[in-house]
């Protein structure tokens, strides 16, 4: 039973990863195809959005029936209880992603589409957050998020400086309206990726130390 | 010992016989909390709930060092009686004992022998520990008809009322649920948990959830030793013992 029990749990954790690494390339795929203007790329989303809120609500119901039928203690506890949370967050960043994807058919045919500002580096911190949030998850290596606060602080960093510059283009020209208004849209979901990041961090060193901590 | 603690071992070693059973326990327990033993088999979990009212002293090849204090006081000490000891810190067993006698009389005998002979003192006790049993509501009918006809929760029960008669500050309670159905060790549970208003409760348990669910702080055994002992919700969230986690979580061996 112990061993079934094991081996559901590391199968628990595939699956959360799978999710994962589907939200993270939503995100990372939505960018790209407005920094290559190719629309193609994000043709699959509501697949992939389907996918996801099935990962979802699958996840969440192997943490429920693994806790009904095993009452795990200690770290298996807090293994079940992390990817409960992670599913959430997880979800999260991959509806962003889906967000970003919505914008990029209209903003590629805009005359202004070549302004990313510094959405592209934003995008690359804020993936790479995530892929060490998963990376420590999966290794139980809280070494690999130990960063993960300041590369937040530039995150949040830039996506001011995208606000700021926004405002600024807009008061200058009236026709980059809508193109500015989705770039502040944009800084605006990588920033809350990148806090998503940092909460999955959170809970995978409660899951590693059973130490609770607030990154922010 | 502080005011909060009701017992307490130091360096408490246990042989039966050349065999050691207990090594160097050093534990404080808690006045009116659950405090619940966990551990594999023949770790020492119920050698140590005997060790609080000198129940090994009935094994004749047991011999101990170091010190058991209750209420600060030595319980080994050459002053101390053994049987105001045993009064005082009760215990139930895991196949519940009623004696071959009626349901009052089970509970009556504890104060009778101690002296109490007035009918209506005697039907006061009753009526009291069975309530505080969770009992008296099942039984009040028939009180005087024989205690063996009850079921394996109620005589369980019955058991602790008769334990409680005598007026103890702790009862010690060695796997109490072990013979009982889900809905019988439910009611006992929730008997503890209100018992440890008015009482302290030690149990040995083999079922590692009846510890988290019922106890407030949890002993963790392993081969005569105290491995660690601490809140119960932080045994069974983050142990700080390796051996501990890989009991809990059913790794071990």
């Amino acid at each position: 039973m112990v061993e079934k029990f094991h081996g559901e749990l590391r199968s628990l954790k595939r699956d959360v990863l799978e999710m994962g690494y589907l939200a993270r390339d939503m995100l990372q795929r939505a960018v790209k195809a407005l920094e290559t203007r190719d629309v193609s790329m994000v043709e699959s989303f509501d697949r992939d959005k389907k996918r996801l809120a099935d990962q979802d609500h699958e996840i969440e119901q192997k943490c429920l029936r693994l806790i009904a039928l095993y009452q795990p203690v200690a770290k298996d506890l807090r293994t079940i209880a992390t990817a409960l949370k992670m599913n959430t967050y997880l979800y999260r960043v991959g509806r962003y992603g889906k967000d970003i994807a919505v914008l990029v058919p209209d903003l590629v045919d805009t005359r202004d589409s070549g302004r990313l500002a510094d959405i592209p580096l934003m995008a690359d911190l804020t993936i790479g957050m995530i892929t060490d949030a998963l990376t420590a998850f999966e290794r139980e290596d809280l070494s690999v998020i130990q960063d993960i606060l300041e590369r937040e602080e530039k995150v949040d960093a830039l996506r001011y400086d995208i606000l700021r510059e926004s405002l600024d283009c807009m008061k200058d020209d009236g026709g980059s309206i809508t193109w500015c208004t989705d770039c502040i849209m944009i800084a605006r979901y990588l920033e809350r990726c990148g806090d998503h990041a940092c909460k999955i961090a959170e809970k995978v060193h409660y899951m590693v130390t059973g130490e609770r901590i607030e990154i922010r | 010992m502080d005011d909060s603690t009701i017992l307490e071992t130091r360096d408490l070693n246990l042989w039966y016989g050349p065999k050691q059973a207990l090594l160097n326990i050093s534990i404080r327990v808690p006045k009116n909390t659950v405090t619940a033993l966990i551990g594999p088999s023949g770790c020492g979990k119920s050698t140590l709930l005997r060790c609080f009212n000198r129940m090994n002293d009935l094994i004749d090849s047991a011999r101990i060092t170091g010190q058991i204090l209750f209420e600060g006081d030595d319980i080994y000490a050459d002053r101390t009686d053994v049987y105001t000891i045993r009064e005082k810190i009760g215990m139930v067993f895991q196949k519940p004992n009623p004696f071959p006698k009626s349901i009052y009389e089970n509970v009556a005998y504890g104060p009778r022998i101690h002296g109490e002979r007035h009918k209506e003192m005697l039907d006061d006790i009753v009526e009291t520990s069975l309530r505080r049993a969770a009992l008296w509501d099942e039984v009040k009918d028939r009180l005087h008809e024989p205690a063996l006809a009850l079921s394996g929760g109620q005589q369980q029960r019955l058991c602790i009322a008769r334990s409680l008669a005598v007026e103890p500050r702790v009862i010690l309670m060695d796997e109490p649920c072990s013979a009982l159905d889900p809905i019988a060790t439910a009611k006992i549970e929730d008997l503890i948990i209100r018992l440890a208003r008015d009482y302290t409760v030690i149990i040995v348990t083999h079922n590692m959830q009846q510890a988290a669910r019922a106890s407030e702080y949890t002993g963790f055994m392993y081969m005569g030793r105290l491995v660690e002992f601490d809140r119960t919700q932080q045994i069974f969230e983050d142990p700080a013992e390796e051996l501990t986690e890989n009991y809990i979580t059913g790794r071990f061996g």
